[in-house]
């Protein structure tokens, strides 16, 4: 990182119109560096990265297909492996159009996307920083089965209504999930369980994120906020299965994967019942090879970033500089720099993915409860936001934060506290116009 | 077809372009997407497609589900070879629509609908399991199935058997207990569809008017006119690259018949040529027997212009190549008498796409 941490935004850079030198204007900020892709359609997160080398294209393509892969039980010429219990069949079923999944539960033709993680506050764990398993439904509640066999529990998902209102009286509605956990096998759930309700992140960028090396996430830490900005941040440490040792991590709601092999292969067994070599059978057989896995995962490592659209309209522009202003760039950090990684298309750029990957303590009203690693109840991973007004372009009726909750931006800003809680008034006491600004520059992204 | 659309190398937009798609230059220009006045890409281009072209293809699609739901509870009230032609012939009148929308697999039926109705390829071991369980088989147990032992493709298992050798005596009590829930189903997920593209749902808009509203104020998911187009010519990109480099090459290049969609009734080919239909219908702006109502790609790249008639001509050629293929599909491609007929038919439908990509995308960027 070249530039100092406590210098906030590096406005000048997205200033949109100005002179980098007499006569040179500024080149317009490549979201994801030489893997940008200029694409605003439905299908933007499923590009290949602009800089795709030749060769890689059909690693690219066999990740595609690999990504796209319907799961069927065993025995099965093709894709079998699925269960017994899971919650979806693809990695696409839940990660609709390489973005979010849509915030609905139960069994409708439309399919859950939704996750429930569950575990025990107290017990003892199989490793360090792991969590204890709820007996009967492990870490995560498989609602769905192969036939013949039962699901651990059916999952109801219902929202409650929350009215609010602005200074200036302009009225919203927040809404925040209740979650219904019913086993299948009619056992009570333990009174002191806990419970974290997950919606699929996007999955391009990835590789970008990967390969931000430590040493610059490290430097944003403060985990003790010794510049008394009300902004900690520090790095979740989390168990990786490949070396068993406690590393930083990096993706997830919490920060709570190392890395993008581990992510994957934990999608693949948690999610879909199916073994890996990282995380294989008892006889150490797998169902899903190594070499698919990592086709998996370099799908996700060499997907283009959508390029922001925009730039000179002077409300994004101007939503820009409150966006700094509010203090939000102090965690949805603009600019970061990436260094060496095996997937040469992502090393050594400079991107813009709003998100300095660390946990920040978000406060009571978005908080799970639920410690995952080295984050508590209240702390979630900033995530990025490059894409963020694609959404729903991708996705319609899909929904933001990690639940799913929030059902536009706006909602997604009004739901942050703790840390967040003055940048959060900050927008609360803004003109309607300047609202507009913010979550105008915020669709531009 | 569930299996998605590989990805494709948009490469007529130079990384250090700014202008690639609406971003300007810097200067004082108030408006962040403009519709010059002598523009064809505008709102009417984006209503046209909805109207015309969108939304009649969503109501047949329901219609013809319905109808095929109604073949099949005629042919299990009262089983009879003339009957179960008849659900044959309605399975097919109904994958016209579906395979005729492939060319705009956006908006409400990329929320899972799409799975729901389409997934190949089939889990066999699990609809063998509920075939020779006792479950009743209620609404709510088919939800709990996996879209891969349901929709078009069981339906097609269960009337067609093996390249249609299935004969109505073969039909056990029980899979017609089943092909009935299957087709009730798929009968309500396309009414769905098409519902949610033309009435409201759960406090939002019928994703008609998301579309055709491109470019005013509050519309997040198409902030600009442009972003609409841009939408629907990716749509056909997505389609020519998917029967091509997918429905075609996956098959044909790992010669597994497995891979072949819509293999138990044949009709493989008729999916690929009503794919290459749904781009016509795009471009035109109108289905196959209607009149022109309004502003369409056609428009934009001039009716009569050289480039219409390449277009109009690559459509042509890429159906004529398609039927020079012979059924069954899943024997063809690993037919070498067919090899060439298969080469030819990818070559024209890939010529196209390239046509799409390279000369019709530009004309939508600013």
């Amino acid at each position: 990182m070249r530039r100092a941490a406590m210098w906030g935004a590096l406005l000048l850079w997205t200033a949109g119109c100005g002179e980098e030198a007499p006569g040179v204007p500024f080149a317009p900020p490549r979201a994801g560096g030489a893997t940008t892709i200029d694409d605003r359609s439905s299908l933007a997160f499923m590009q290949p990265a602009n800089n795709l080398l030749p060769e890689n294209d059909r690693p690219h393509r066999e990740g595609d297909a690999a990504f796209a892969a319907i799961f069927v039980p065993a025995p099965s010429r093709i894709n079998p492996g699925l269960g017994p219990t899971f919650n979806n069949d693809s990695c696409n079923n839940c990660h609709l159009r390489n973005g979010r999944g849509l915030p609905v539960m139960g069994h409708n033709i439309q399919r859950t996307q939704l996750l429930v993680r569950v575990s025990l506050p107290h017990g003892t764990p199989d490793h360090p920083r792991g969590a204890v398993p709820v007996p009967g439904l492990g870490f995560q509640v498989q609602d769905r089965a192969t036939v013949g066999v039962a699901p651990e529990a059916s999952l109801s998902l219902s929202w409650v209504e929350h009215a609010g209102q602005y200074p200036d009286g302009a009225s919203y509605t927040l809404r925040s999930p209740r979650v219904r956990i019913t086993p299948t096998d009619g056992s009570a759930l333990p009174p002191d369980m806990l419970m974290s309700l997950r919606l699929p992140p996007p999955v391009f960028g990835l590789g970008l994120l990967e390969a931000v090396p430590v040493e610059t996430l490290r430097s944003l830490e403060d985990p003790d906020d010794r510049n008394s900005d009300g902004i900690s941040g520090r790095m979740n440490e989390v168990w990786d299965v490949a070396t068993r040792t406690l590393v930083p991590g990096r993706f997830g709601w919490k920060a709570n994967s190392p890395t993008l092999v581990q992510q994957s292969a934990e999608a693949y067994f948690n999610d879909m019942g199916l073994t890996t070599p990282l995380f294989p059978e008892a006889d150490g057989t797998f169902e899903v090879s190594a070499d698919v896995l990592q086709d998996a995962v370099f799908y996700s490592q060499s997907l283009g970033v959508p390029a922001r659209t925009f730039l000179d309209d002077p409300t994004v522009q101007r939503g820009e500089k409150l966006f700094s202003k509010l203090g939000c760039e102090a965690c949805h950090r603009e600019t970061l720099e990436t260094g060496a990684h095996p997937v040469a298309e992502v090393s050594w750029q400079r991107i813009h993915p709003y998100t300095d990957m660390l946990l920040h303590d978000m406060g009571p009203e978005l908080a799970d409860g639920r410690p995952d690693g080295a984050a508590t109840g209240t702390e979630w991973r900033t995530p990025p936001l490059w894409g963020l007004g694609l959404t729903q372009t991708v996705l319609p009726y899909s929904g933001f934060l990690h639940d799913g909750r929030a059902r536009t931006i706006e909602e997604a800003i009004l739901w942050h506290g703790g840390e967040a809680l003055p940048a959060r008034d900050g927008f609360r006491a803004l003109s309607a116009d300047e609202r507009g600004a913010v979550l105008r520059f915020l669709g531009s992204l | 077809m569930k299996r998605m659309s590989l990805p494709l190398r948009l490469a007529f937009a130079p990384a250090l372009l700014s202008g690639a798609l609406f971003l300007g230059g810097c200067g004082d220009d108030a408006e962040p997407c403009c519709e010059s006045p002598d523009s064809k890409v505008n709102s009417e281009l984006i209503i046209t497609f909805a109207d015309q072209v969108v939304v009649p293809t969503y109501a047949k699609l329901a219609t013809r589900m319905t109808e095929l739901d109604a073949a099949c509870k005629a042919l299990a009230t009262a089983p009879s070879a003339e009957k179960l032609n008849a659900a044959k012939q309605a399975w097919q009148a109904a994958r016209v629509p579906w395979e005729q929308s492939e060319g705009f697999l956006f908006g409400p039926v990329a929320g899972g609908y799409d799975p729901a109705m389409d997934s190949w390829p089939l889990n066999l071991v699990d609809l063998q399991k509920v075939l020779n369980n006792g479950d009743v088989l209620t609404p709510e147990y088919m939800g709990n199935l996996e879209n891969s032992q349901k929709g078009f493709h069981t339906v097609e298992f269960l009337i067609f058997g093996d390249g249609g050798t299935k004969t109505v005596g073969q039909i056990t009590p029980r899979e017609f207990d089943y092909l009935l829930a299957t087709a009730t189903e798929l009968k309500r997920v396309a009414t769905v569809v098409h519902t949610l593209w033309i009435q409201p749902s759960d406090g939002n808009p019928p994703f008609r008017d998301t579309l055709a509203t491109a470019g005013k104020a509050g519309n997040t998911a198409y902030p600009s006119v442009h972003a609409a187009a841009q939408e629907i010519v990716t749509g056909i990109v997505e389609i020519l690259d998917e029967v091509a480099n997918g429905k075609i090459a996956v098959p044909f290049d790992s010669g597994d018949p497995n891979e072949v969609e819509s293999q138990f009734a044949y009709n493989s080919l008729s999916d690929f040529t009503n794919n290459i239909r749904s781009v016509e219908n795009v471009y035109l702006g109108h289905l196959q027997g209607e009149t022109k109502k309004g502003t369409s790609l056609q428009d934009v790249v001039g009716v009569g212009s050289a480039l219409d008639v390449k277009i109009r001509g690559q459509i042509a050629a890429s159906v004529t190549a398609l039927a020079a293929i012979p059924e069954p599909f899943r024997e063809s491609i690993n037919d070498a008498a067919s090899a060439d007929e298969i080469q030819t038919a990818q070559t024209a439908i890939r010529t196209l796409l390239e046509t799409f990509q390279g000369e019709v995308q530009p004309l939508l960027t600013k």
